[in-house]
C-alpha cells in the first residue's frame, strides 16, 4: 500500500476535525489528521453552552452525533456529559452563570447548589483570576437564577511560586509531572476549604494526567472539588484537544502536525491530493475520501467565499454541482458563515462529513 | 522557511506555543516562548534593550512553530535574539567550541584513542565542568577516525538512482560505520550513493548562538552540494537535525545573497530524510523486502526535528514491514538532549526533567531496544534508561541479513 495514502484524509483538528477523525476511524477507515494548529476549541471554555446546542436543532442526526462525541471523549480518558436540552448552569469567571449541556466533570462539579457553601479560591500571583470580585458577584447572580447559596473568597499562596506572574497553563504542567506540588496543592486547598463543603478553583488540574489521578487529588482533598474555565488558552479546551489527539495516535489515526494545507488537488470531479506544505517540499496525503474542517482556512482552500453544501455536506460550485463526489466539509464550513466556535455544529458536521466520506468510500470501492 | 516579516502581528498570544514546549513544562521560571518570540521581539525591533539570559534556556526544538496555529516562527525569533545574547566567558568559550563540532571532531579524530582517553577521565570532566560549565555526568560519544568514502566507481554506475548522502558531524566522526550502514542501506535498495564532502550543517552553530559560523558553514554547504543537486541528484540525510537544517534552506540564513539563498532553496527542496527516501522506493514497489524474520519488540521516538520536517513517520511504518518485529512509538514528547543543551552544566537538571516523560514510557514498554534517528536522543535515552538505543538504519541492515542486533 502506499504509504501516504489513507481512506479519509481530515483537514483540521478543531472539534469537528477531531470529531471526524475519530468517526473514521470508528468506521474501520485508515485515517490521516493534518492539522496547522489546535483549533479555536481550545481557546473557549471548553463545555458546550446550551444556546449553541439549541442552534443545532433537535434532529436525531444531531443526538446521534453528540453521544458519539461523548463515548469517544469517555475512550479519551476526558468524559463529557450532561443533558443535551441544557439548563444546568456553570460559573464563568466574570462571576456570572450560563447555561451549559455538556460540560467535563471537574467543570459540573462547580454548579451552584442549594443551600451550598462554597470557597472560591485563587492562588497569589495568579493573573486573570479575581476571587474576590468573583465571589461578591455569584452571591449577587446566583441569587438571580435562583439559587440560595453563598460564595466567599479564599487566596493560597505557594511555597514553589517564584515571584513571576503565574499562569494555569503552568500549574497544570506542574501538577502533571509533580508530584511533590500536587502535595503542596493539595495542603495549601485543604487548608483554605476550612469551613467549606466545596471549593471553586480556576482550571488547572493538569493536561495530560489520568481521571483516576485526578480523582485521587479530589480524595485526599477531602472535600468537593470545582474547575473554572479561565482566559484562553483554557485549561479543559487544552485537555480535550490533547487527550483525543493522543486516543486518536492510540487508534492508529496518522497525524500531521504544523504545516499548513496549501492546496487540494481536484481533478474531473474527484479529490486526488491533499497537499501539505511541509518543509523543503510538499507532502502530498492522498485520500480516497477527504474531509475538510479547517475552519475559516477551508474556504481558502475551496477558492470561494461562500460555499453551499449538497446534503452530504459536498460543497457545491457556483454552478450547483458536487466540487468533488469524494470531498465533504465539516465545521465552520459547514454551518453557514464560516464562524468558529460553535461547538455542537462542530461536532454534528464533523461526525455526519466523516460518515458520508466513509460511506462514499464504500460505494466507490463497490462500483 | 516561514514567511517572517508579518508573522509577529499573527501572534494572538494565545500560548497554544507555551504549551507546547517542552522547557515551559519543567522550568518554574522559564518565561515561555510566546514571551521571548514574538512579545520581545516586538521591543527588539524597537531597539529596547531586553536581553535576557533565558534566551539560552531555549531547546531549538521548533515545537512552538509548529503548534502555532498562526505560523507564527517562534523559535526563529528567539534564535536570532539568542545570537546577540552577552554570555559569561566559561560558557562563551564553551559554546564556540559547541557550535564547532566539525572542526572538534578534527582536532579530536588526529589521535582518537588519546582524545577518549582524555574525556574520559575524571579529572579531564571535572576541569571540563570547572573552567567550561560542561555538565560532568555526560560522556562525550567516542572519536573515531574518520573514514568515510564514497564507495568505487564501479557500483555508482548502471542505471541506478545517483543520490548524495550528507552525513553530518556524528557520523563523520564519531560513527563513520554508521555511515557505511546507510551507504549499504541505499545500495541495496537501488541507489548510487556518493558522499558529500561537506561540514557541519549548522544547527549546533545556530543553537549555540554563533549565527557568523553558522553562516560560514551554510555557505560551504551550498557550494559543495549544488552542482549535485543541479545535476539532479536528491541529497539524503540520516541526521533528522542536518536534514532539517537542509530543507529550512539553512534557515533563512542566507537571505541577504539571493544567489546563495536560491540555491539553499533548491538544495532543501531536494533534500530527503533515508526514511522517506526508502518509504518513497517502497510506495513505487521497490522497496528491497528481503528480510529474514526476527524477532524484535522496539519502542520508537521521534526526534523533534523529525517531527519538524512534517514528513509523517516513515521509519515507524518502514520497521514495522520486518516480519517480526513489534514496533511502539513512544510519543512522549521532546527527549530534553537537543544537541550540545544537555552538555551543558547549568541545563542538564532540565533536560533531563524534560526526559523524564519520555524515560518512563519507554521503561513501561520494556522494549528489547529504542529505534530513533537522532544521535543525541540516542545518547539521552541511553543516559536516562536502561535500554540501548539505536539508528533504524541498523534495524533495517541486520534484518537483511538476520543477524541479531
Amino acid at each position: 500500500m502506499e504509504s501516504n495514502r489513507y481512506d479519509v484524509v481530515v483537514v483540521g483538528a478543531g472539534l469537528s476535525g477531531l470529531t471526524a477523525a475519530g468517526t473514521a476511524v470508528r468506521e474501520n477507515q485508515r485515517v490521516a489528521l493534518v492539522a496547522n494548529g489546535p483549533g479555536s476549541f481550545v481557546l473557549g471554555s471548553g463545555c458546550l453552552e446550551t444556546q449553541d446546542m439549541l442552534r443545532s436543532g433537535t434532529a436525531p442526526e444531531r443526538n446521534e452525533a453528540i453521544a458519539f462525541f461523548c463515548e469517544m471523549a469517555r475512550l479519551a480518558d476526558c468524559p463529557f456529559d450532561g443533558d443535551i436540552a441544557g439548563g444546568r448552569y456553570l460559573p464563568t469567571i466574570l462571576g456570572g452563570f450560563k447555561s451549559v449541556a455538556l460540560a467535563p466533570r471537574l467543570l459540573w462539579n462547580a454548579e451552584p447548589r442549594d443551600g451550598a457553601s462554597t470557597a472560591i479560591v485563587g492562588i497569589r500571583g495568579l493573573s486573570d483570576f479575581d476571587e474576590n470580585f468573583m465571589a461578591e458577584r455569584m452571591n449577587e447572580r446566583a441569587r438571580t437564577i435562583g439559587f440560595a447559596c453563598t460564595y466567599a473568597a479564599r487566596q493560597i499562596s505557594l511555597a514553589s511560586d517564584c515571584g513571576i506572574p503565574v499562569t494555569t497553563l503552568r500549574i497544570a504542567k506542574r501538577f502533571d509531572c509533580d508530584p511533590e506540588f500536587r502535595s503542596e496543592l493539595r495542603d495549601a486547598l485543604r487548608l483554605a476549604a476550612q469551613g467549606f463543603e466545596r471549593i471553586l478553583v480556576p482550571s488547572m488540574l493538569g493536561l495530560h494526567c489520568s481521571e483516576t489521578l485526578i480523582a485521587q487529588f479530589e480524595r485526599e482533598l477531602g472535600c468537593a472539588l470545582g474547575e473554572m474555565p479561565t482566559l484562553p488558552p483554557s485549561i479543559p479546551g487544552l485537555r480535550l484537544s490533547h487527550r483525543l489527539w493522543r486516543y486518536l495516535h492510540r487508534m492508529g489515526v496518522e497525524l500531521f502536525q504544523g504545516f499548513p494545507v496549501q492546496k487540494l488537488e481536484i481533478h474531473e470531479g474527484s479529490c486526488t491530493g491533499v497537499h501539505v506544505a511541509s518543509l523543503g517540499h510538499p507532502l502530498i496525503l492522498r485520500g480516497e475520501s477527504v474531509v475538510l474542517a479547517a475552519g475559516r482556512h477551508s474556504a481558502d482552500l475551496l477558492g470561494e467565499a461562500c460555499v453551499e453544501l449538497d446534503p452530504q455536506m459536498r460543497p457545491l460550485t457556483p454552478g450547483g454541482s458536487a466540487m468533488a463526489w469524494n470531498l465533504f466539509a465539516a465545521g465552520a464550513l459547514a454551518h453557514n458563515g464560516a464562524c468558529n466556535g460553535e461547538d455542537a455544529m462542530e461536532i454534528l458536521t464533523g461526525y455526519w462529513a466523516a460518515k458520508f466520506a466513509a460511506a462514499a468510500r464504500g460505494s466507490y470501492a463497490a462500483r | 522557511m516561514r514567511p517572517d516579516d508579518f508573522a509577529i502581528d499573527n501572534c494572538l498570544k494565545c500560548a497554544v506555543c507555551n504549551d507546547a514546549c517542552p522547557v515551559f513544562g519543567v522550568h518554574p521560571r522559564y518565561p515561555g516562548p510566546k514571551h521571548l518570540g514574538p512579545e520581545l521581539e516586538r521591543l527588539r525591533r524597537e531597539g529596547v534593550a531586553t536581553d535576557t539570559e533565558w534566551l539560552e534556556y531555549c531547546l531549538g526544538c521548533h515545537r512552538c512553530d509548529l503548534a502555532c496555529p498562526h505560523q507564527v516562527s517562534v523559535s526563529e525569533m528567539i534564535a536570532r535574539a539568542k545570537a546577540k545574547h552577552r554570555k559569561p566567558l566559561a560558557r562563551s568559550l564553551r559554546d564556540w567550541w559547541f557550535a564547532r563540532p566539525g572542526l572538534l571532531g578534527m582536532l579530536a579524530t588526529i589521535l582518537p584513542a588519546l582524545s577518549n582517553f582524555a574525556l574520559s577521565m575524571r579529572p579531564a570532566r571535572f576541569l571540563m565542568s570547572r573552567l567550561m560549565r560542561i555538565a560532568p555526568r555526560r560522556k562525550f560519544p567516542a572519536y573515531t577516525r574518520p573514514n568515510l568514502h564514497s564507495p568505487a566507481k564501479e557500483t555508482t554506475s548502471g542505471d541506478r538512482m545517483r543520490v548524495v548522502f550528507f552525513p553530518g558531524c556524528f557520523i563523520r566522526f564519531n560513527r563513520p560505520e554508521l555511515g557505511r550502514k546507510v551507504i549499504d542501506l541505499l545500495e541495496r535498495n537501488g541507489f548510487a550513493v556518493e558522499v558529500a564532502r561537506t561540514d557541519c550543517c549548522g544547527v549546533p552553530a545556530t543553537a549555540n548562538g554563533d549565527e557568523a559560523k553558522a553562516r560560514s558553514l551554510a555557505r560551504a554547504n551550498v557550494r559543495s552540494l549544488i552542482d549535485h543537486v543541479n545535476a539532479g541528484m536528491r541529497v539524503v540525510t540520516a541526521c533528522s537535525s542536518c536534514g532539517f537544517m537542509l530543507k529550512t534552506g539553512f534557515g533563512g540564513l542566507l537571505d541577504d545573497d539571493k544567489e546563495f539563498a536560491d540555491a539553499a532553496r533548491q538544495i532543501g527542496a531536494s533534500t530527503l530524510d533515508i526514511g522517506e527516501l526508502l518509504m518513497a522506493q517502497s510506495d513505487a514497489g521497490k522497496l528491497n523486502t528481503t528480510f529474514q524474520p526476527t524477532n524484535l519488540r522496539l519502542a520508537y521516538h521521534a526526534p523533534c526535528h523529525q517531527k519538524a520536517q512534517g514528513i509523517g513517520r516513515p521509519w515507524y511504518h518502514l520497521l514495522g514491514k520486518i516480519p517480526g518485529v513489534a514496533i511502539e512509538d513512544i510519543d512522549a514528547g521532546c527527549c530534553g538532549m537537543s544537541g550540545t543543551y544537555g552538555f551543558k552544566q547549568e541545563k542538564y537538571n532540565v533536560s533531563m526533567a524534560i526526559g523524564q516523560q519520555l524515560f518512563d514510557r519507554i521503561s513501561a514498554s520494556q522494549p528489547q531496544m529504542v529505534a530513533t534517528e537522532c544521535a543525541t536522543c540516542q545518547m539521552q535515552i541511553e543516559h536516562g534508561t536502561t535500554f540501548k538505543a539505536i539508528h533504524p538504519v541498523e534495524v533495517m541492515l541486520q534484518a537483511y541479513d538476520g543477524r541479531p542486533l
